[in-house]
């Protein structure tokens, strides 16, 4: 059985279909890249995901058990789902006023009530994981985008989701950090972490990932390994989206 | 022939006028205290848009706004006891209404006054905290009291600590009108002085040097307060304990 089962996920904002039916299943230690061209609905599935956007429809099992993500009215359930999930966001969204080290001790005090002691060091712990514990005192004004992207993922990490979602966790940085963040995930998908992981760095896709979902217009068109997706797509949208990135790896035919 | 203006009856006014200081500095630090609260609430109705509340929260604030501080300690003052004692002879309970000290009453009426005006001004502090931090706060699990808490309004409350400073100094003054609802704080006294040696300039005039100390006094501790408050510019490294294991 799948860690995490993914179901029927319908999403539109008023008459703006987004998300059409996604279906997906998860196995434990999985890294799946998801690319695709840019309002296709990649951030949408992963904020339904976590319930920071509500679907009309569809469903998600963690560990065999199933959460009815459409209904707004379980705030329980939408708790326990945002403990199973983690978000790194684009723009890291780090609390401001709190130091690298508060802002991973955060989540582990107020939602997993753990004592001062051991959220700290969890949090210590978890800083060391990304390379920043030196900067546990700095508050985000002080770091630079990747110094706070690491620490974003360092607080994602520090609740032990069973499913990490990153969303674009480069594109708001200058191109001489983005190889910090992605050293820093590549370790992170070495050492066993589940991730969704939404990107424009296709090389960088095909070489972390264990599976590429192509999205495109609120579906999945394409889902296999990086290998299969980037040498031998079967779609073409898929195709089209690959030359347009200049990862397709086979001649583009009108080249000929 | 009398001095026409006696300067030095401006300052032995003082002392005794400062010994009413302190229910000026109750009167407005509540004030504001109730403020701030009731300011929050209103915010949060209107931010989150909650029905019918939010038309409620909207009439209050156009009302309090559009009416002087003085005619609303007066009909806090006659408008409550009145309401208690048609509750009295409707329910035939006892509410009793003659041992409010009018102290309660311009301790109310300041602080809505002040609610309507902060409301306004919290709410656009609240609304300059990026939604990431929110959405972050979300995500982690947090609930939307907790990230309020413990995110949202620890950071506003730095970009709101001026304004709070100036409703805290415009509380001050307003608590000169509470003597309408048979409160002796330090103006009240002021009038008592005035009326007894009938040199009401002079007295007048302690009571401007008082006020302006008090406010001077305020805003410097402000700044103190902010400063303590900002993010330091530089920190040092963390240096791991090696010997922590
Ligand atoms: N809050 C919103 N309200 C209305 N439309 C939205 C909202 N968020 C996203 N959309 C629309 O949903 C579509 C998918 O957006 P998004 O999931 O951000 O795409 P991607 O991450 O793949 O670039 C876009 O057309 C976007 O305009
Ligand atoms: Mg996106």
């Amino acid at each position: 059985m799948s860690l995490i089962e993914i179901k029927d996920l319908h999403k539109k904002y008023k008459e703006n279909v987004v998300l059409d039916g996604i279906n997906l299943s998860i196995e434990q230690g999985n890294v799946i890249g998801i690319i695709g061209p840019s309002g296709t609905g990649k951030s949408t599935l992963l904020r339904c995901l976590n319930q920071l956007e509500i679907p009309e429809k569809g469903t998600i099992s963690i560990n065999g058990k199933e959460i009815n993500l459409s209904s707004r009215k379980n705030k329980k359930e939408i708790l326990a789902l945002r403990q199973n999930t983690g978000m790194v966001f684009q723009q890291f969204n780090l609390f401001e006023r709190k130091t690298a080290l508060e802002n991973v001790e955060e989540g582990l005090i107020v939602v997993q009530k753990k004592s001062k002691e051991e959220a700290r060091r969890i949090a210590l712990e978890e800083l060391k994981r990304v390379g920043m514990l030196n900067w546990a005192n700095h508050y985000p004004r002080h770091l630079s985008g990747g110094q706070q992207q690491r620490v974003a993922i360092a607080r994602a990490l520090a609740m032990r989701p069973q499913l990490l979602l990153l969303d674009e966790p480069t594109s708001a940085l200058d191109p001489e950090m983005v190889g910090e963040v992605l050293d820093v995930i590549k370790k992170i998908a070495a050492e066993g972490f589940t991730m969704l992981l939404v990107s424009h760095e296709m090389a960088f896709v095909r070489n972390v990932s264990n599976r590429v979902i192509f999205i495109d217009k609120g579906v999945v068109v394409e889902d296999g390994t990086p290998k299969q997706v980037f040498s031998n797509p079967q779609n073409e949208r898929t195709k089209e989206f690959l030359a347009k990135m200049y990862m397709l790896e086979v001649e583009p035919e009108y080249i000929i | 022939m009398a001095k026409l203006f006696d300067f030095e009856q401006v300052f032995t006014n003082i002392p005794e006028l400062l010994k009413y200081l302190p229910i000026t500095l109750e009167l407005a630090l509540l004030a504001t205290f109730i403020g701030l609260v009731l300011g929050l609430l209103l915010a949060i109705v209107k931010m989150k848009q909650i029905p019918v509340l939010k038309q409620i929260a909207a009439l209050f604030v156009s009302i309090v706004r559009g009416t002087p501080v003085l005619v609303q300690l007066y009909i806090v003052y006659f408008g409550v006891p009145m309401f208690f004692k048609y509750l009295n002879t409707k329910y035939g309970t006892h509410l009793a209404v003659a041992e409010i000290p009018g102290f309660v009453y311009a301790v109310l009426a300041l602080g809505l006054n002040s609610s309507a005006f902060s409301s306004e001004m919290i709410r656009s502090a609240l609304m300059s905290v990026s939604k990431g931090q929110l959405e972050a706060a979300n995500a982690l699990g947090m609930t939307y009291g907790q990230a309020l808490r413990r995110i949202i309004i620890p950071e506003a409350m730095t970009v709101a600590l001026p304004t709070i400073g100036n409703s805290l100094i415009s509380a001050i003054k307003g608590t000169s009108l509470a003597f309408t609802c048979a409160v002796v704080e330090i103006t009240a006294q002021g009038k008592i002085i005035g009326g007894r040696n009938y040199r009401y300039f002079e007295v007048y005039c302690s009571l401007a040097i008082i006020y302006w100390l008090v406010t001077v006094v305020i805003e410097q501790i402000l700044k103190a307060v902010e400063k303590k408050m900002a993010i330091p510019e530089q920190v040092e490294s963390y240096i791991e304990q090696k010997d922590e294991k």
